[in-house]
């Protein structure tokens, strides 16, 4: 009960630690995901979704909500799949099997993407789950919303 | 009665693991199977002798990066040869999220309906 009183304040220690850590999480998480060929799509995607985590533990459920759309992030979520999706039936457009590795150093767009579709997909993989795992921290904690609700309505009550 | 058996059972298990550490210290493969046949393995899949070391491991390694253009084999594994599994592992995240949106929005609603 305590605990849930000092979220409630925001705490000036925990802010801080929020404030000052949310920037360098969020630049690991990009770089985790940007090192394409390794492949840690997945976990970079997660690491940027603590962000939301983050958020949360500083400013308190409403700021989170303001700050971060889940409509939007519902919508990229979608998005992100499509893109996967996509990229898989090139290797079909192509001649090869589903999710077949095209594009990689035959002369068309090897600077940009010098590892061919795997890389691209990396990515898509990232937007994903980063965009998902958001959705779904900012939906677990609107479970906690409603008690807080509830109390400041009956404050509301017990003053008129 | 029931504490014994108990002990008489995890007893057992501690046996059965030592046994078996003991039985796999004893065969302990070597390091690096250096006479790999290729052409063997090619014509020849079923009867290939794959006892060794790493077995047909090494030859899909060595040969991953060649026949997929990648540049690492974890990347060439995950993306190329099981792109559907990771396609599968986007549609758990979407399911998840259409799910939980469905249900926890229609919650909210009804607490903010008893609520008025």
């Amino acid at each position: 009960m305590k605990f849930k009183e000092g979220i409630k304040e925001k705490n000036i220690i925990i802010k801080c630690g929020a404030d000052t850590f949310l920037p360098f999480s969020l630049m690991f998480a990009l770089y985790v995901i940007l090192t394409a060929p390794v492949g840690g799509g997945f976990q970079g995607g997660v690491l940027g979704a603590a962000a939301v985590l983050l958020l949360y533990l500083g400013y308190g459920y409403d700021v989170t909500k303001n700050s971060i759309n889940p409509e939007i992030l519902r919508i990229n979520e979608a998005c992100a799949t499509t893109i996967y999706a996509l990229l898989g039936f090139a290797g079909l457009v192509f001649g090869a099997n589903f999710c077949r590795n095209v594009f990689y150093a035959n002369g068309w767009l090897t600077g940009f993407v010098h590892d061919g579709t795997i890389g691209l997909m990396d990515y898509a993989v990232g937007y994903n789950v980063m965009t998902g795992v958001g959705f779904l921290l900012i939906l677990m904690l609107g479970f906690l919303a409603p008690v807080e609700e509830a109390k400041k309505a009956e404050k509301k009550e017990d003053e008129k | 009665m029931k504490r014994i058996l108990t002990l008489l059972a995890l007893g057992a298990i501690l046996v059965c693991g030592i046994y078996a550490v003991s039985y796999a210290f004893e065969n302990i493969p070597d390091a690096y199977d250096e006479h790999l046949d290729v052409v063997a393995l090619e014509e020849n899949p079923t009867e290939y002798d794959v006892t060794g070391a790493d077995g047909v491991a090494d030859i899909i390694v060595a040969q991953n990066l060649e026949r997929t253009g990648a540049e690492n084999n974890v990347a060439a594994v995950v993306f190329d040869f099981r792109g559907f599994d990771t396609l599968g592992e986007s549609f758990i995240l979407i399911t998840s999220v259409v799910g939980s949106f469905v249900i926890l929005s229609k919650v909210k609603k009804e607490e903010k309906e008893d609520a008025a």
